[in-house]
């Protein structure tokens, strides 16, 4: 599809190039699953160790309780966004461009809050009650307590993460069956159990549209509730920096920052790898370029509004957290953060940048530090320099901790580079419905 | 009395909704129609006297299926091992029930709403959509997940030969009786 | 069975075990304190006896469980300590219970190394050496040496000498106020250290005396003191210190006057004069002082001619006051001087008979003399002893200036005996090592005071075979003579006996009485003394080294003493409360000369004397005197403590190591302010563990003050309540008790013992100087100290941080499981069992009172046996913080249902309450409108710490009242 620019593709070339894509990879797919592979191995046993010798391997401390787990939890939590909000929420806004990249964002989606759940297990001191936090029926009557923000944590993340899964089934059966014809031997058998017998006969495609709009709209609100319920993990508690209502907004809008950084960098690379420089156009590019820059400006609008607001308080406490913040121990975290996510985006004022895939990738990296840092400079700097003075102190990472956040990466990775050899990561239905329908005679076709 | 299934094959989406209506306009309901993708002239024909799809009552249930159970689960555990915490409290005491802490329970009630919502209308989809389904209907291409359209019309086979007729007409590429 | 019967039969077996050697269950040995039939399993026994950590002898009940000691508390009825401990009296289990306890005899081999032995063969090997030189008549070739014994085993210790014609015992006290004694002795003919009535004073003068860290009697000075000090119900008293280094005792004081070293005496002189020349005393004082010149008193001390004249004025109205002096400042070459012109101070002023009383003299009047001690080391570096006994917690190798060379000389010694029953500096040079047994597991009496007779009983069977320093010299004794028990000069069969026939005749066969209150206590009646007064000529310290250098003030330290105490790791683990440091020794150097010099805190510096060099980390003082630089004596490491607790071992961590041989020109006593160092930077570092992120509350309000003005205002006409916090939530209910706490931080006198009976009581893990570090210590409470005002003059408030049990508490809502809740007695629960580790309620504490359980801490054995049953033992991975002692409350409240009636003040006593020398805490029914605790609560001085947020806790703070002119 070299020439995909000039013609648009038939439906045929979109079977073929989408199905291309589960060709046997390269030697690049494996050196890179071995990199992978053996980051996750020292990620596994960082874990176990912190799990034989106790929390005391990861560099937590008092005043920071909390610190580079929560962060990374939060962070991947926010990658999480992007997936379901361009499969549901742009799905009810008809925007077309969506299309080439919602499969790759929904499998983002999924892998990230998988990621983003395995934190809360390796932040617990004893990982191994874990399941306290979950309401399940004891003859001692002891049930969780659903005051508490984490318990909400519990719910809205189990929740997203099933729903999300589902919508995600829901739209790969067609594509499955499509795989299903297009495959032989035991791998045709095997998508032949996941396609359910799916036939794209017009009694199942009318339940299966009604049913796929439904669960968008369950799932739009549902995108924009969890990252205000983690939010509320901060805004809940007492501590000055964290004990703000600004909270859900400012973090929904920095997951899709975040999350549309992600999909940028797993998009660009497999469509130069994939050569799906026809599903994937400018026009793509751009839209998303746009988007960043969009929620970039109003994360920046909310960063000023905090500062803002400390200020204003004329609260003490408040005013010395801030400026604390913005001058000592952790003051090049925060300007780092400042960097990535408030000035870095600018460049996509221009319009070249937004279509230059060298540009988009740079800067997307740029806002996922940047947002990992954001997240870092909510949870570490705020408990350091708290109420009460005698505590305060400085969080150092320890190699434990450390590897198991780098770990956490390859986890992901690893999910999504197998989830692209395995399943179409783009969807050949929808791509079908933004290229014309082939018509014999014009004079007919409306 | 035995039915014969023809089975029509399109290239083009036009000739498909003209097949369509004609069979309509000679009153053949009784057929199925493939296509690689849900195409919306298509469904315009088809959709005109059904029923909208029932998947939204699923849908409905489900979520106040959820709000109720998360309410209850809440409240009702609260009030067995009614703890105080942070000076707010929800307790059975034989006066009643004493305290004040609804507000958080409204978030436990919206996630199970959506939670629940959405599986039903999963369930929704399996049931009414007749999945899954393990043996290939009979009509069945493997075209149709591609980019050919497929018209399978049930009919008495004295009426075959019309058939054949009018889909030839239509513009089918490849006409089989199955 | 009958108790009589019963007690027969136990001192029988008890006697067996002694000779026999097999281990007993002696722990069952009657009479209790609260007298019970038997032992029952889970209700605690308690034994009275003495500390013997050092020669305060404060009265100690015992609490033992199932056979164990499990937690030592302050004795009621004992006249010096009236309950209270201080910590290191808390922490004398971890000696009881020392991982390196010596196992048993010990005998050194030819290869140099220590060899277990048994009992028979050491007494034999020991017997025989002493009987060799008593045959060739060498008796005077054998030493005995032993801490300040005062009562029976000093006695017996004494006619053992005699019996084999050894020399004539020494007794060696590191810290002997022999400076007082010599002066007394001058001024008022009186060779003794008087009883200091702080209580009845109204102004307390203190030239260096440390009284609320080591000084005599630290827990009996720092209670009165309070007493005297503490605002209650309009009156407080005044404080004025002198002292070159702000001490913790200094940091108490509404006046710290900072002189230069070794000026205390010329200070006190300019005082005198002062009152001489404005008639506010006798005249004939002005014959002591006609030679002083206040201007050029004022110039060498440093200290402005109007606080002299201000000091004077305000000591001289007062009705009565108190002068006191000591401290390292004050054990210089002119030691005697100073405090015979501070015991004119007290004469001048009248104070003499009433708050200064001879007559309840000091056991310190009883230490050997330190000429006779550098004598016997002139004589074993000579070779002319040739058998030395060193009694338990002697242990000059370590203790006494290396100037003394004592190492040296006891390395001369050929047959080196040690009864040490922890492995130290000392006995590490001995050919036998016959472990006594602690003083926990001993018969024995001890006189602080006279008047005050202490009694020692064993409160628990040995945990390792050792066996009482008494009974084996018996033994020996009877060996070396031939004689056998019952006949010669030493015809006890064991010291117990010997303990029992010397108490019958005071006693009249009412011993279990007497053991049961701890002793027998009389008033004594002050003597009646008169001063001699003869000019005092003021002469400057003589200070040895490079006159250039900085004058070094060794200080006795709160935590460790003499640096017996230093085998403790919670006393390692409880900061030093000025510095905030733990684990470490430092050098402290005043800010100027830190900025000169370019030092940073932790940096490694090398500070040099004639006598050597010491390595020490540099903690930077703004109040130091610029003239001088500080260390505190006795720290060390015991083995088990390396590496579990601390890295590397440092060489020395002891200024001992670099102080010289100089005494006392006229009494001859040790002088520990003796020499000048240089400091030099060695590039290197050793960060401290200060546990203190910083010392300024960033105008938080944590520890509020008042004026005493103020004060007076609002205890007379009441202060009008602040309406109580709103609320949208219904107030709390509490069917029964709500239990609350006040502490008065005025009282707070900042002496740590809180901090370690707490970790005594709730089984808190020590962690070691790494985690400490970083903010992983696990104290259930802290002891903060926070500082106001100018740098180098500031105002001290010290705060005892704790669980506030807070009603709208921030830890509990955010807990997804409800480990942390709110019992309906208005606690703060934490249920370990439940907790899974989220650790979300520690970030929420504003008070950052709550630890993590970051490690599995271990108790190293056997000290795991001291944890007490009724606590739980906390696991990895949980969340714990204080519960105001609930297994208390509990047992209070069953007693109060038992005696059929609510609770009442008194049946609940938290481990940091009863422990108080000042009695700054006090807990209770908040519900009780009788109770002490409600009342503290509507004091004018109440307030509550962060109040602003919200969190309505339950413990109430009351102002530390700050005199004006401070």
């Amino acid at each position: 599809m070299s020439d995909g620019r000039t013609t648009s593709p038939t439906f045929a070339d979109v079977n073929r190039d989408v199905l291309r894509t589960l060709d046997p990879p390269g030697n690049l797919y494996f050196a890179w699953m071995c990199v992978v592979a053996l980051l996750l191995a020292g990620f596994f046993a960082a874990w176990a160790g912190q799990v034989w010798w106790g929390m005391g391997m990861a560099g937590k401390r008092v005043p920071q309780m909390w610190a580079m787990y929560i962060t990374t939890f939060v962070f991947w939590i926010g990658i999480g966004h992007a997936g379901t909000l361009i499969s549901a929420i742009l799905y009810l806004f008809r925007a077309r461009w969506r299309t080439s990249i919602y499969r790759a964002a929904e499998a983002m989606t999924i892998f990230a809050v998988m990621t983003a759940g395995l934190f809360p297990l390796i932040h617990a001191g004893r990982m191994w009650f874990a399941y306290f936090l979950l309401p399940y029926p004891n003859q001692r009557d002891l049930w969780p307590n659903f005051r508490s923000p984490l318990v909400w944590d519990v719910f809205a993340i189990s929740t997203y993460l099933s729903i999300s899964t589902v919508f995600f089934i829901v739209g790969l059966v067609p594509d499955i069956a499509a795989l299903r014809d297009a495959s032989r031997g035991w791998r045709r058998r095997i998508y032949a159990m996941l396609a359910l017998g799916w036939e794209g006969a017009d009694t199942q495609w009318r339940h299966y549209r009604r049913a796929y709009g439904l669960l968008a709209s369950l799932a739009t609100p549902l995108v924009l509730s969890v990252h205000s319920v983690v939010s509320w993990d901060f805004a809940m508690a007492l501590v000055p920096g964290w004990h703000s209502t600004l909270f859900a907004p400012f973090f929904v809008d920095g997951a899709i920052f975040s999350g549309f950084a992600m999909v940028l960098i797993l998009a660009l690379p497999m469509r130069h790898f994939f050569r799906l420089h026809a599903y994937i156009q400018e026009k793509h590019l751009d839209a998303m370029g746009k988007l960043i820059l969009v929620t970039g400006l109003v994360l920046t609008y909310f960063y000023l509004c905090e500062i803002f607001t400390s200020l204003y308080s004329g609260e003490h406490i408040e005013k010395a957290s801030l400026f604390w913040k913005v001058t000592a121990n952790y003051a090049w975290a925060l300007w780092t953060m400042y960097f990535c996510n408030c000035v870095a985006p600018l460049v996509l004022f221009w319009r070249r940048a937004r279509t230059s895939p060298v540009v988009l990738y740079i800067v997307s990296i740029l806002v996922l530090i940047g947002m990992w840092f954001e997240r870092f400079n909510i949870i570490v700097p705020s408990l350091g320099h708290d109420f009460y003075p005698y505590t305060w102190g400085i969080y150092y990472p320890s190699p434990t901790d450390t590897m198991i956040v780098i770990g956490s990466f390859s986890f992901f990775f690893l999910l999504f580079l197998g989830f692209i050899k395995v399943m179409p990561s783009l969807s050949i239905v929808e791509v079908k419905e933004t290229i014309p329908p082939p018509v014999r005679d014009r004079a007919h076709g409306h | 009395m035995a039915t014969e299934t023809i089975l029509g094959v399109f290239a083009h989406v036009d000739t498909t909704v003209r097949a369509l209506e004609e069979l309509r306009a000679r009153g053949y309901h009784d057929l199925t129609v493939y296509t690689p993708l849900p195409v919306h002239e298509i469904e315009e024909v088809l959709e005109r006297d059904r029923p909208v799809s029932r998947v939204r009552l699923f849908t409905l249930i489900g979520g106040l299926t959820g709000i109720a159970s998360a309410f209850i689960l809440t409240i009702w555990s609260s009030l067995v091992w009614g703890q105080v915490t942070g000076g707010k409290y929800l307790q059975l005491v034989p006066g009643g029930i004493i305290g004040s802490s609804l507000p958080p329970f409204f978030i436990i009630a919206f996630e199970l709403m959506v939670l629940f919502g959405g599986l039903a209308t999963v369930i929704g989809l399996i049931v009414l959509g007749r999945l899954p389904r393990f043996r290939q209907s009979p009509a069945f291409d493997p075209r149709f997940t591609n980019d050919r359209f497929g018209v399978a019309i049930h009919c008495a086979p004295e009426r075959a030969g019309a058939v054949h007729e009018l889909l030839r007409a239509a513009g089918a590429e490849e006409i089989t009786a199955r | 069975m009958k108790r009589r019967d019963f007690f027969k039969i136990v001192t029988a077996s008890g006697a067996a075990a002694a000779t026999g050697g097999c281990q007993q269950a002696t722990e069952s040995i009657l009479p209790l304190v609260v007298p019970n039939e038997q032992i029952v399993p889970g209700v605690a026994s308690w034994f009275a006896t003495v500390c013997r950590e050092c020669p305060a002898g404060c009265g100690v009940l015992a609490k033992n469980r199932e056979g164990r000691i499990v937690k030592l508390e302050g004795n009621p009825d004992h006249p010096v300590n009236a309950g209270a401990l201080c910590l290191r009296g808390q922490a004398a289990l971890q000696g009881l219970y020392h991982p390196d306890r010596v196992a048993g005899p010990l005998m050194r081999e030819g290869s140099g190394s220590f060899a277990a032995a048994t009992w028979e063969a050491a007494e034999k090997l020991v017997a025989e050496r002493i009987g060799a030189l008593r045959i060739a008549g060498k008796g005077r070739a054998i030493a005995l040496v032993s801490q300040l014994e005062n009562g029976s085993l000093g006695v017996l210790l004494d006619r053992w000498s005699a019996a084999l014609g050894a020399r004539p015992r020494v007794t060696l006290e590191p810290f002997a106020y022999e400076a007082i004694r010599a002066a007394n002795r001058s001024t008022f003919n009186r060779d003794a250290i008087p009883y200091y009535a702080f209580e009845d004073a109204e102004v307390v003068l203190s030239f260096g005396a440390d009284f609320i860290e080591t000084w005599l009697s630290n827990v009996n000075y720092a209670r009165t003191f309070a007493r005297m000090h503490s605002f209650r119900d309009g009156r407080a008293g005044t404080f004025i210190h002198v002292e070159p280094r702000q001490s913790l005792t200094a940091s108490n004081a509404d006046e710290w006057v900072r002189n230069a070293p070794g000026t205390e005496g010329l200070l006190a002189l300019a005082i005198l004069r002062v009152m001489v020349d404005e008639g506010m005393v006798d005249r004939r004082y002005g014959e002591a002082v006609a030679g002083i010149d206040l201007n050029r008193a004022a110039d060498t001390s440093g200290v402005g001619l109007e606080t002299i004249k201000h000091v004077a004025k305000v000591f001289a109205h007062a009705q009565p006051g108190l002068a006191v002096g000591g401290g390292v400042a004050v054990t210089g070459s002119n030691a005697t001087e100073s405090q015979i012109a501070i015991n004119l101070l007290n004469a001048a002023a009248g104070n003499v008979g009433k708050t200064v009383r001879f007559g309840p003299d000091s056991a310190y009047g009883k230490v050997t003399p330190h000429t006779e001690v550098a004598a016997l080391a002139r004589a074993m570096g000579g070779g002319e002893v040739e058998v030395l006994v060193l009694g338990p917690g002697v242990n000059p190798a370590f203790t006494l200036p290396s100037g003394l060379k004592l190492a040296d000389a006891i390395r001369k010694v050929p047959f080196v005996v040690s009864f040490s029953n922890v492995p130290d500096q000392t006995s590490e040079l001995a050919q036998v090592v016959l472990p006594d047994t602690h003083w926990l597991e001993s018969w024995g009496d001890y006189a602080p005071r006279e008047g005050v007779l202490g009694l020692l009983q064993p409160t628990m069977a040995p945990i390792r075979d050792s066996r009482p320093m008494g009974d084996i010299l018996l033994r020996i004794g009877r060996a070396v003579l031939g004689t056998e028990a019952g006949k010669g000069p030493l015809p006890w069969p064991t010291f117990e006996r010997y303990v029992k026939a010397a108490w019958e005749p005071v006693v009249k066969g009412a011993l279990e009485g007497a053991l049961r209150r701890g002793g027998l206590f009389t008033d004594v009646a002050p003597v009646a003394v008169t001063a001699k007064i003869a000019p005092v000529e003021p002469s400057p310290a003589k200070l040895e080294g490079d006159a250039g250098g900085f004058t070094l003030l060794a200080y006795p330290s709160l935590r460790f003493y003499d640096g017996r105490s230093a085998v403790s790791s919670w006393l390692q683990e409880a900061p030093d409360t000025m510095t905030q440091a733990v684990w470490d020794a430092w050098v402290e150097i005043p800010a100027e000369t830190a900025g000169k010099l370019g030092i940073a805190q932790g940096d490694m510096l090398a500070i040099k004397s004639p006598q050597g060099s010491l390595e020490l980390p540099a903690y930077i003082s703004s109040t130091l005197h610029p003239g001088a630089i500080a260390i505190p004596m006795g720290h060390r490491y015991a083995p088990y403590q390396r590496p579990r607790y601390v890295g590397a071992d440092p060489r020395s961590l002891n200024p001992m190591a670099i102080l010289p041989a100089a005494s006392d020109a006229t009494s001859g006593a040790l002088a520990f302010m003796s020499v000048k160092v240089t400091i030099a930077k060695l590039g290197t570092r050793r960060p401290l563990a200060v546990l203190q992120a910083t010392h300024d509350q960033d105008h938080r309000e944590l520890a509020q003050h008042v004026d005493l003005g103020a004060a007076r205002e609002q205890a007379l006409r009441g202060k009008p309540p602040h309406g109580a916090p709103i609320s949208m939530y219904p107030d709390t209910q509490y069917p029964g008790p709500r239990w609350g706490m006040a502490i008065d931080v005025d009282a707070c006198v900042g002496c740590q013992a809180c901090v370690v009976a707490c970790q005594a009581e709730n089984n808190v893990p020590v962690v070691g100087k790494a985690s400490a570090a970083y903010g992983r210590q696990l104290h259930w409470l802290r002891l903060e100290r926070w500082a106001e005002g100018k740098p180098e003059r500031p105002t001290h408030l010290f705060l005892p941080m704790l669980c506030q049990h807070c009603e709208v508490a921030p830890c509990e809502p955010v807990c997804p499981v409800y480990a942390a809740y709110r019992t309906d007695e208005g606690l703060n629960g934490q249920v370990y069992n439940r907790c899974v580790g989220t650790r979300y309620c520690g970030n929420n504490c504003p008070y950052h009172v709550r630890r993590f359980n970051w490690f599995q801490y271990e108790f190293p054995a056997p000290l795991e046996v001291q944890l007490n049953p009724d606590v739980t033992v906390r696991q990895l991975g949980v969340m714990e913080k204080c519960t105001m002692c609930v297994q208390r409350i509990i047992a209070g409240k069953d007693r109060a249902r038992d005696e059929k009636r609510g609770v009442r003040d008194g049946d609940i006593v938290t481990a940091c309450q009863q422990t108080c020398p000042t009695q700054a805490i006090t807990f209770g029914n908040l519900k009780d409108d009788a109770s002490a605790v409600t009342k503290l609560t509507h004091s004018p001085r109440a307030y509550h710490v962060l109040e602003e947020v919200g969190t309505r806790p339950s413990i109430t703070y009351l102002r530390k009242v700050v005199r004006e002119h401070a």
